[in-house]
């Protein structure tokens, strides 16, 4: 990650593309801290999502993306006054581009203490195959 | 990435706050941004950060803290002398077999005003957010009076 997303979390914003009704709730959306991991027969994907519940989250996988949405389950109490905020309230979002070597039937989520993990298997077709020589 | 520092000429260093023109207009500034840099992108401090929230009701002060990934047994969290510590202990699984575990330790303090109730101090942990609520003491808390008007 770049140090300057590091300090302006507004540099990470990206505007959410998933329609009108999206984009009237809050257009703007925070790309969340991700790593991607690569086994020999799958990539796992570990994103950072405090504050996001199994029902605010959203993933869907299409043309060789894999996007996610995670909406924070926690609204500020009424009768709270913040005093000093570090974090937004907007929502997660994350697009992912593979070049379609990944088996979108199989793909797995796990979410755990606000941190997902996603496995993306490679398909069949891809992995490296032994041929027997006759 | 890595952030290479401008190696100040000697000379800037030494020179008298009023004195000539080799002190910049903008040295002060520029030590200023150096330091904020320092602290917001400086090697391990970033790593070991974690964004903090302070809100408060007429009741309690509460500190927000986003923690992903921690487990409750590995958060530490004790009130010294008005500041509040948060440590927490990330344990990522190793990735690979035979490769150890990977623990990251993670802390922040944060300064609460004097009027904290500091033995009822309560924490939860819920979805990778730990909130710390800090009860005001009863003094400090706002005090209505009505008088009657004869």
């Amino acid at each position: 990650m770049s140090p300057l997303t590091n300090i302006l979390p507004g540099f990470n914003r990206t505007s959410a593309a998933c329609g009108d009704a999206c984009a009237a709730e809050n257009a703007q959306t925070v790309r969340p801290a991700y790593k991607v991991n690569e086994t020999t027969d799958a990539y796992t994907v570990t994103v950072q999502l405090p504050g996001v519940a199994k029902d605010g989250l959203e993933i869907t996988a299409e043309d060789g993306q894999v996007r996610l949405v995670g909406r924070r389950a926690w609204k500020t109490p009424e009768g709270w006054t913040s005093l000093y905020r570090e974090t937004a309230d907007a929502a997660y979002e994350l697009v992912l581009t593979h070049d379609d070597a990944i088996d979108a039937e199989k793909i797995g989520a796990e979410l755990r203490d606000g941190v997902l993990n996603v496995t993306l298997p490679k398909s069949e077709v891809t992995k490296p195959r032994k041929i027997a020589v006759s | 990435m890595r952030f290479i520092r401008y190696a100040l000429p000697a000379a800037r260093n030494f020179a008298p706050a009023l004195g000539g023109f080799s002190r910049s207009a903008w040295s002060g500034l520029e030590t200023e941004i150096d330091r904020l840099f320092e602290t917001a992108v400086g090697g391990a401090t970033a790593a070991t950060r974690f964004p903090v929230d302070l809100y408060e009701d007429k009741a309690n002060t509460f500190v927000r803290a986003e923690l992903p990934g921690v487990k409750r047994a590995d958060i530490n969290v004790d009130l010294v002398d008005g500041v509040l510590n948060i440590t927490a202990a990330r344990k990522t699984p190793p990735a690979a077999e035979g490769q150890a575990e990977q623990t990251v330790t993670l802390s922040r303090s944060v300064r609460i005003a004097d009027e904290v109730q500091a033995d009822n101090v309560a924490a939860t942990y819920e979805n990778g957010v730990l909130t710390v609520t800090l009860p005001k003491r009863q003094e400090a808390k706002p005090k209505k009076f009505t008088v009657e008007v004869k």
